[in-house]
């Protein structure tokens, strides 16, 4: 673990790149040290798993160890190494692993057999061509399509024709049309954001000069210039930029989401050659996903091979910033960038309750095999009773004597074939009973409720102007049932913007911003106003202080500031005012990899101490108003063991000073705290009130360094920096050695601000039985701290902390754990109040968890915590331990991230979402459902997830039960004509009654109703435990609605029967009746379950009944059907609508008695909620202003 | 930006019915006070019906003849004439149907019902469209017959008339189908052609000589029944009968209904507005709606034993068990 690793892609040895335009070697180090990209105490795990430097291997290694770690069912993970890679760093590239690109060469580079892909993006899953035959294979990978389609071929066969040709394939036809009409909808929308991205412009050298070509026409090997805010049309090697040592500046926001700049170099070699002359072969790794990854060596005509790492390629889709120009090589183009092989769209998963439904299928055909076998078996036994009349009986007449020489059987293939034959046409008669509507029905429900969540204001993001995004259509009623929410932190639950709030100086507290001027301040340069970009509200006291005091307090107050601007990596960028570019004013920018440095520097910025200028010698500060130099002596990085960071820096006084800032517990040891007992006390109380406050602390110390201390630390600062081996170690040491007997200047609280109603969020989440765990890449400290100010922790839980450094530890502690937690719980069952316990466990525990398999002993923590906060986890253990959820309970989880370090567990989660904040696309692209805000899950999933999980969960009940009512009359039918599978139902009513008959109201009543209000949901938040309990569809609520689907199949048909048995009865007429009962009847048992009734439901439901009777009448207008007419004869009879009523009465009175009973008697918290609905609805009509009390005291 | 209305919100105007109470006990009691009156009307209206029933397929046949009812009838020498007598048992209005009934006859057996051709039926140009008519199609030397299919061809044929004393009763067969059919669906033009003159005969003959659309039996049989057991119109008598009144039926017993085991009854039976006497109606009605009164009554009593105040939060679940789960 100490041992730092050679790193698989080596940011080139700063030392080497920067020899020859350096000086004397110590400046060479320091400049090299400020340059490099640095991860400081607070960046979040994934930087350091991005940056090379040395002093952050362990962590780096640490991440490594955890990423390595096959997790099943993790497939597709773009933070992922594959094995070839992690071999890259001990040997070679090999040759057949390879893609070779000849620079400037397309045309060789492209030669046979490389053909390479152009850089042309294709996202649309068909073409015109292809549509039809794919989307029916696509749409045929339902097994219930296929089932229809052999059916309906089966319908084919002369020998088994139960209905015409064209009635079979009807309803298939149908619902594979709707769908196949959805889905080139879905395409044609795709296809033309691909055009546009195609057709986009980019500058690329053809024949020694650089033209405009469409980003599609780009080939592997072209040389491509991209100017300042342009996107980057394909992954390339830089080998030129503006500036003369080479760097450019990529924002990577579009690729894994982060938003600051990511420093990228242009080789030395490349850089000296001019562009046109440029050529040479690239040796790079096949495609693969990893962007974070690159492995290549290039060599140039004539010299040795360079290698190539992760810095020197610009990937597809960053943006080019700061810098003005920057020319790379073409490596990967179109399909083969890193951009598009991680995007794999979104994920398909499946709902569990279409999971769940598979086994009421089951049921169901095993209902509908039972019914095919009693009819053929019945038919079989009836066949040979009358074997010895069927030649001669008119209605039977096996004999055809059409040729009086040769009499024939005629359709006769033996008994035992009739009753095959039977079998197969009961299958065709009866297929409905599996509902063929259904899964139109669902796609068609869950494209209405994702229109009503996008179109949710109380889900429009209005800072960012993002409203909800439906990225997944198939999960939607998923939401309605999550008991576990696992969410990451920084940029979930924060805004992922660091706010400078306290400051503790010399003993003395600072905190009283609120009488502050919220403006920056603004410092002159050259006649131009600077101003920074963010405001940071200052303390008037310690403002006056820093302008006028004098004295001990005044001092350590200005060498606080003077530490907080200078001990940082932050490059000031000066960008136009884009509120008023006309003015002679312009922004400073502070960009830098940490957040909290911003904050600092702008805090600074805010009180005076604007940094103006940073380069790798010096830093040029504004202090009130006068330019001052510092020269940068010597950095020490942050590194996860110090947990401090330090600069050596000479002053304009020509004294030397140290400053050092780190995370409390690391400083306070190296503090001399008997310089000043009082400074010390006061600031460790106010360190700790910050923190309760859930605030970020950093302690900041100094030292004035004499001559002998400062040349001693320059010679072995010069020794460990230019040492081959351990240089990390080295480092390290030397600032351990200079950092100590540090006088205390004070601490600062930044406030990495909660997003707005977070701590609401969780407890309403909490409320409704929603565990909430917390995986953060964040430091132990913060996590707690931020887990208190978002009330996931309270003062009145129990902490059970696993920070083990070894597998025995580690073991220990779990083992510790498991008898508290069991200790606690045999306590709390004689008291009602219950400990509250809450968990937290760092990534290295995990790491050695998942090892040593102690998972299940992890997992019985987990479960008996109420709260989970898992730190410095890296991406891979975060699904990790989503998995460890999913595999061993039957809960449905869910996952919210904002960043690509979240992705892996957005896709292992059932439901995963993509906050699509500030850290860009990653989480987003991955995820099923992506918003602006973490408080926008509640109404997510109290309202909406609650309303469509009751509303699919009804609806598919309602599907079977109607389906199974129609086939259970049919049936009824067929035991009285000989078991031959005539209906006197028409077959154009057969084969509309599910698609067309009544399949629209149980669509429209999904999309609209809703059993409880908006604002009672969220009121309530218990009422999701309906979702959980699976209450609104299980396998007792489907047999129910079997047993009523078969006495409504009774009542359908035997009322009829018995009253016209013995009389003048056509069939086509009794079939009339019997297709108005049946859909009435199922039309009034949806309307019957109807909660709200408004004008669509009301079209919807007398609609279809109306249209029903005007499909049966224009069926019976037709004369060449035997029913003619027999609709208007039937309906001119006073029986015909005695019985129409009576079937309905009789029908429904059962489901009215059980809801009766069922509401008044045993009723669920929806129903007593819908009650209290009812009262307070007429409350608000009756006495608004009692109204308002009421709600007062709830 | 999202589009705000209250569509869009979900927020349109609604009513959200609950089933209080009131509610439920109101409905059945409405149920019961519509469905009792209803089935006792229906009730006294069946009973009105007078209905005279005369299975006459095993009378008819002479007694020699018992054991061999096929030979029977399938000798064409043997008279098919019969007589029967029945006896009116309660005062009937006229009009009187004449019904005839078969029982145990499949009308709405697979083969049977598909065997037809309707658009023959209706359309001279057509008599060669003899699909589906399977195995009445063609005569033996190819020629379509029309109308064509088992349906047609098993054509009942048993013939009624009635005399009460020297009185004879004219049955009036006139108008005994459909209008609709004899308009649309049966040709004016087309005639009956090589219809029945296969080796087996299965019923009735036509006159070639009357268009399909006024062979009225051929309509009312064409219309196939619902349920193998099954009346159809032969005919109305318009003359009122008066109680013990005695009426010689003669018929002659062509059809063959005795190589299935069917029945021949000959009904005479006068009608209502709900047609003929059948009291399940009535009684269902009466049931239902006293089962309705009923649970109007178990409700109210459930509701005095075991009150429950609407909407009242103590009896939500996390309230009834403070400690949770």
């Amino acid at each position: 673990m100490d041992v730092p690793a050679k790193l698989p892609d080596p940011v080139p040895s700063p030392i080497l790149r920067h020899s020859p335009s350096s000086g004397s070697a110590m400046s060479r180090s320091l400049r090299s040290v400020v340059d490099m990209p640095s991860v400081t105490f607070a960046a979040d795990m994934r930087s350091d798993s991005t940056r090379g430097a040395e002093s952050t291997a362990s962590s780096f290694e640490s991440f490594r160890r955890a990423g390595s770690r096959p997790v099943p069912g993790v497939a597709r993970l773009p933070t992922r190494r594959s094995a070839s890679e992690r071999a890259g760093s001990q040997r070679d590239l090999r040759d057949e692993d390879a893609r070779f690109v000849y620079i400037n060469d397309a045309a060789r580079t492209n030669a046979p057999p490389a053909r390479f892909p152009d850089n042309s993006v294709r996202t649309t899953k068909y073409s015109v061509l292809t549509f039809i035959p794919r989307n029916l294979y696509e749409q045929f990978h339902r097994v219930a399509y296929v089932y229809f389609l052999i059916l309906a071929a089966l319908n084919q066969v002369p020998q088994l024709g139960v209905f015409s040709p064209v009635a079979s394939v009807l309803p298939l036809a149908f619902v594979l049309g709707v769908t196949a009409v959805k889905d080139a909808y879905e395409d044609w929308r795709r296809h033309r954001s691909d055009k546009n991205e195609n057709n986009r412009t980019a500058s690329v050298m053809v024949d020694g000069v650089f033209r405009p070509k469409p980003w599609s026409d780009i080939h592997v090997g072209e040389l491509v210039r991209v100017v300042a805010n342009e996107t980057l049309p394909c992954d390339m090697v830089l080998v030129s930029t503006s500036d003369p040592t080479g760097v450019a500046y990529v924002q990577t926001i579009n690729l894994d989401g982060e938003s600051n700049l990511k420093t990228r170099y242009a080789k030395q070699e490349t850089m000296t050659t001019p562009t046109e002359a440029l050529a040479g072969l690239i040796k790079c790794e096949k495609p693969n996903r990893n962007i974070y990854g690159f492995l290549a060596t290039v060599d140039l005509d004539g010299r040795r091979a360079v290698s190539l790492g992760t810095s020197n390629i610009m990937l597809r889709g960053c943006e080019l910033k700061n810098t003005a120009w920057a020319i790379g090589v073409a490596v990967y183009t179109g399909r083969d960038t890193k951009v598009m092989l991680n995007n794999s769209g979104a994920p398909s998963k499946r709902s569990r309750l279409e999971t769940h439904t598979n086994r009421e299928t089951i049921v169901l055909a095993i209902v509908l095999a039972l019914l095919c076998t009693l009819v053929s078996l019945l038919a079989g036994i009836w066949l040979s009773d009358h074997s010895d009349e069927l030649g001669v009986i008119p209605y039977f007449r096996k004999k055809d004597f059409s040729d009086p020489n040769e009499v024939e059987n005629y359709k006769w293939y033996g008994t035992g074939a009739q009753v095959a034959f039977t079998f197969m046409m009961a299958v065709i008669q009866f297929q409905v009973m599996i509902p063929i509507a259904l899964f139109i029905s669902m796609e068609l429900v869950r494209v209405g409720q994702a229109y009503f969540m996008v179109q949710d204001k109380h889900m429009f993001d209005e800072k960012r102007q993002a409203r909800f995004q439906c990225r997944a259509l198939n999960i939607n009623e998923d939401l309605g049932q999550i008991k576990y929410v696992f969410s990451d932190k920084t940029g979930t639950l924060t805004e992922n913007r660091m706010e400078f709030r306290c400051a503790s100086v010399h003993g003395g507290d600072f905190s009283e911003t609120d009488g502050g001027e919220a403006d920056g301040h603004a410092v002159t340069e050259d006649g131009v106003v600077l101003r920074p970009k963010t405001a940071v509200k200052t303390d008037p006291k310690l403002m006056a202080m820093l302008k006028d005091g004098t004295g001990a307090k005044a001092d350590a107050a200005r060498d606080f500031f003077l530490t907080l601007v200078t001990c940082n990596t932050i490059v000031p960028i000066i960008v136009d005012d884009t509120e008023d570019p006309a003015a002679a004013r312009r922004l400073v920018e502070y960009q830098g990899e940490s957040p909290d440095e911003q904050a600092l520097v702008y805090a600074a910025a805010a009180y005076g101490y604007t940094l103006v200028e940073r380069t790798s010698g010096h830093i040029i500060i504004d202090v009130f108003g006068t330019r001052q130099r510092f020269d940068v002596l010597g950095l020490h990085e942050f590194d996860s063991d110090r947990k401090r960071m330090s600069v050596i820096i000479g002053c304009p006084d020509k004294t030397v000073k140290l400053f050092v800032k780190g995370a409390d517990n690391s400083m306070f040891g190296v503090i001399d705290k008997t310089m000043n007992p009082d400074v010390v006390r006061a600031t460790e109380k106010h360190l700790h009130a910050y923190s309760s406050l859930g605030l970020r602390t950093l302690v900041i110390g100094m030292r004035e360094l004499s001559q002998e201390e400062f040349q001693e630390w320059q010679m072995a600062y010069e020794k460990a920096s230019t040492a081959l081996l351990g240089r990390g170690g080295l480092l390290r040491g030397v600032a351990a050695n200079i950092e100590r007997n540090l006088r205390l200047l004070g601490a600062s609280g930044i406030e990495d601000k909660l997003q707005d109603g977070v701590p609401e969020a969780i407890e309403k989440l909490r409320q409704a039985g929603i565990k909430v765990w917390v995986l953060t890449g964040d430091k132990q400290e913060t996590a707690i701290s931020i887990g208190f100010s978002c009330k996931l922790l309270t003062r009145e839980m129990t902490q059970i902390v696993i920070n083990s450094n070894s597998r025995d530890s580690c073991r220990k502690s779990l083992d510790d754990a498991i008898s508290m937690v069991n200790k606690l719980r045999s306590l709390s069952t004689d008291s009602q109040a219950r400990v509250p316990l809450a968990l937290v466990i760092d990534g290295n525990s995990l790491v050695y968890i998942f090892d040593t398999d102690h998972e299940d002993k992890l997992f019985e923590v987990a479960i008996a915590c109420d709260v989970v906060l898992c730190c410095r986890v890296a991406p891979l253990q975060k699904a990790g331990i989503v998995d460890l959820i999913k595999k061993r309970t039957s809960d449905m989880t869910l996952a919210i991230g904002d960043g690509a370090n979240d992705v892996s567990m957005i896709q292992m989660a059932d439901v995963g979402i993509g906050i699509s904040g500030q850290e860009g696309r990653q989480a987003v692209m991955a995820s099923d459902f992506a918003m602006g805000q973490f408080r926008f899950l509640v109404p997510l999933l109290l309202v909406h997830g609650h309303w469509n999980y009751q509303r699919m969960g009804y609806m598919i009940l309602y599907n079977f039960y109607r389906n199974a009512t129609f086939v259970f009359v049919l049936f009824w039918y067929v035991l009285h004509t000989g078991f031959t599978l005539t209906t006197a139902i028409t077959e154009w009513s057969s084969v509309l009654y599910s698609v067309i008959y009544t399949a629209v109201p149980t669509i429209v009543v999904a999309i609209l109703d809703k059993d409880l209000g908006r604002r009672t949901l969220l009121k309530y938040p218990q009422l999701y435990g309906a979702g959980q309990r699976e209450e609104s569809y299980n396998l007792r609520l489907f047999i129910f609605f079997m047993i009523d689907s078969i006495w409504q199949s009774l009542a359908v048909f035997f009322i009829p029967y018995l009253a016209y048995r013995k009389s003048t009865i056509d069939s086509a007429s009794l079939g009339d009746l019997w297709t108005l009962a049946v859909v009435i009847l199922v039309n009034i048992h949806l309307a019957m379950d109807v909660i709200r009734w408004n004008w669509i439901t009301h079209a919807a439901i007398w609609g279809s009944i109306v249209a029903t009777l005007i499909c049966v009448m224009v069926i019976d207008s037709i004369p060449i059907l035997p029913g003619f007419w027999a609709i208007y004869k039937v309906m001119g009879t006073g029986l015909f609508w005695a019985l129409l009523l009576a079937v309905i009465v009789v029908g429904m009175v059962p489901h009215f008695v059980a809801k009766a009973i069922r509401e008044h008697f045993l009723p669920n918290d929806i129903q007593i909620a819908r009650e209290m609905e009812k009262s307070q609805d007429s409350h608000d009509v009756t006495h608004p202003e009692v109204q308002m009390n009421t709600m007062a005291r709830a | 930006m999202p589009k705000y209305s209250k569509f869009t919100q979900q927020e349109l105007p609604a009513c959200k019915p609950i089933l209080t109470p009131k509610w439920v006990v109101s409905v059945f009691f409405l149920v019961g006070i519509i469905f009792v009156p209803v089935g006792v009307v229906s009730l006294l209206a069946a009973r009105d019906v007078v209905e005279i029933v005369d299975r006459y397929d095993d009378a008819c046949v002479p007694a020699n003849m018992t054991d061999n009812k096929l030979a029977y009838i399938q000798n064409p020498n043997i008279s098919k004439d019969c007589t029967r007598t029945l006896t009116i048992t309660e005062d009937m209005k006229q009009p009187i149907f004449v019904y005839y009934q078969l029982d145990n006859f499949y009308q709405n057996h697979r083969r049977y019902v598909k065997s037809r051709n309707d658009g023959q039926l209706r359309d001279a140009a057509k008599a060669n469209q003899t699909s589906a008519c399977e195995p009445e199609k063609t005569t033996a030397d190819g020629k379509p017959i029309v109308p064509c299919g088992l349906i047609a061809w098993s054509l009942f044929n048993d013939t009624y008339s009635f005399t009460r004393g020297n009185e004879n009763l004219t049955v009036d067969k006139k108008d005994i189908s459909w209008k609709s059919d004899r308009e649309h669906k049966f040709g004016k033009n087309v005639y009956p052609s090589n219809f029945q003159n296969g080796l087996l005969k299965g019923g009735g003959t036509l006159d070639p000589a009357i268009p399909l659309s006024e062979q009225e039996d051929l309509i009312v049989w064409m219309r196939t029944a619902a349920l193998p057991t099954f009346r159809k119109l032969y005919g109305r008598i318009y003359v009122d009968l008066k109680k013990n009144d005695t009426i010689t039926v003669r018929l002659s017993n062509n059809y063959n209904t005795y190589n299935f085991g069917g029945k021949k009854k000959l009904v005479l039976s006068t009608a209502t507005w709900l047609g003929g006497k059948n009291d399940f109606l009535g009684f269902a009605y009466v049931i239902v709606g006293g089962l309705c009164f009923f649970l109007a009554f178990a409700f109210t009593l459930l509701y005095f034993i075991k009150p429950r105040k609407l909407g009242d939060h103590n009896y939500l679940s996390w309230n009834r068990h403070p400690a949770g789960r």
